[in-house]
């Protein structure tokens, strides 16, 4: 199968090819943010004695679980990445939830709905989660 | 962006795509998977209990699991090929390496939800 390069000038920049390239640096920026949450984990458990999984559980679940982190650097920095991480697959998955629902409602109303309606679901989402990871 | 289809559900089922297809097909099964799982998260981090319980509950995590990690996978390859469009003459080949992988890591992640359930 021969490979296919198409230069972005020749594409064209509408909703959709920003929607794509959106989808594809937010993915990348979630397994960068991954491998560097791993490793981060792993040095942290290290470095302080706390259970990986505690430090994992308490990161993403900030207001079920006590901070097994001591101090305040490493506190911002885990909230920091996890919010990073939540803000990028917010963003990755609003596009592949659109294209799915694209798939399914051919309508021209609809679709608008569609779309109105996910990207006001992944903005609050957002925030509520930026709230509460960053307060708790 | 057509806005008709003339295609029926019995034709698109019965559609030979073989592995490249069906890894589109779980790819968008275990993005809806995720679409899911955020959602409970949303509502876990706002404070319902019910939805940490969910969480939590070791059937979920074993219908949810294998779905979200094919989708983690799956996407990698994606990226991977997207950034390097000279492998995608080899993407069969990469489909394969994939399976292998995503074997390995679900046999991984299903083995110590199961050991978690059942007190191992």
């Amino acid at each position: 199968m021969a490979t296919r390069t198409l230069p972005l000038s020749k594409r064209g920049f509408n909703f959709e090819v920003f929607m794509w390239a959106f989808t594809r640096f937010t993915v990348i920026a979630m397994y960068g943010l991954m491998l560097a949450g791993i490793l981060g984990a792993l040095t942290l458990s290290a470095q302080t004695g706390a259970n990986f999984g505690d430090i994992l559980y308490w990161a993403f679940f900030p207001n079920m679980a006590e901070n097994p982190l001591g101090q305040v650097w490493m506190v911002i920095l885990a909230k920091l990445m996890v919010i990073a991480f939540v803000l990028a697959a917010c963003g990755h998955g609003v596009h592949g939830v659109l294209e799915i629902l694209d798939d399914y409602f051919t309508s021209h109303a609809v679709r608008r709905l569609s779309r109105n309606f996910i990207i006001t679901y992944a903005v609050l989402a957002s925030l509520i989660a930026m709230y509460v990871i960053w307060t708790r | 962006m057509g806005l008709k289809r003339n295609v029926s559900l019995a034709a698109g089922l019965g559609y030979k795509g073989e592995g490249p297809y069906l890894t589109y097909i779980l790819h968008r099964i275990g993005g809806s998977a995720l679409f899911i799982f955020f959602t409970i998260y949303i509502l876990a981090l706002m404070g319902v209990q019910s939805a940490n319980g969910i969480l939590a509950n070791w059937v979920f995590q074993l219908v949810f699991l294998p779905f979200m990690l094919f989708h983690a996978i799956n996407g990698l390859r994606i990226t991977i090929l997207d950034l390097s469009p000279k492998l995608i003459e080899h993407y069969r080949a990469a489909i394969n390496i994939e399976w292998a992988a995503y074997i390995l890591v679900v046999a991984f992640a299903l083995f110590i939800v199961l050991r978690n359930a059942f007190g191992g």
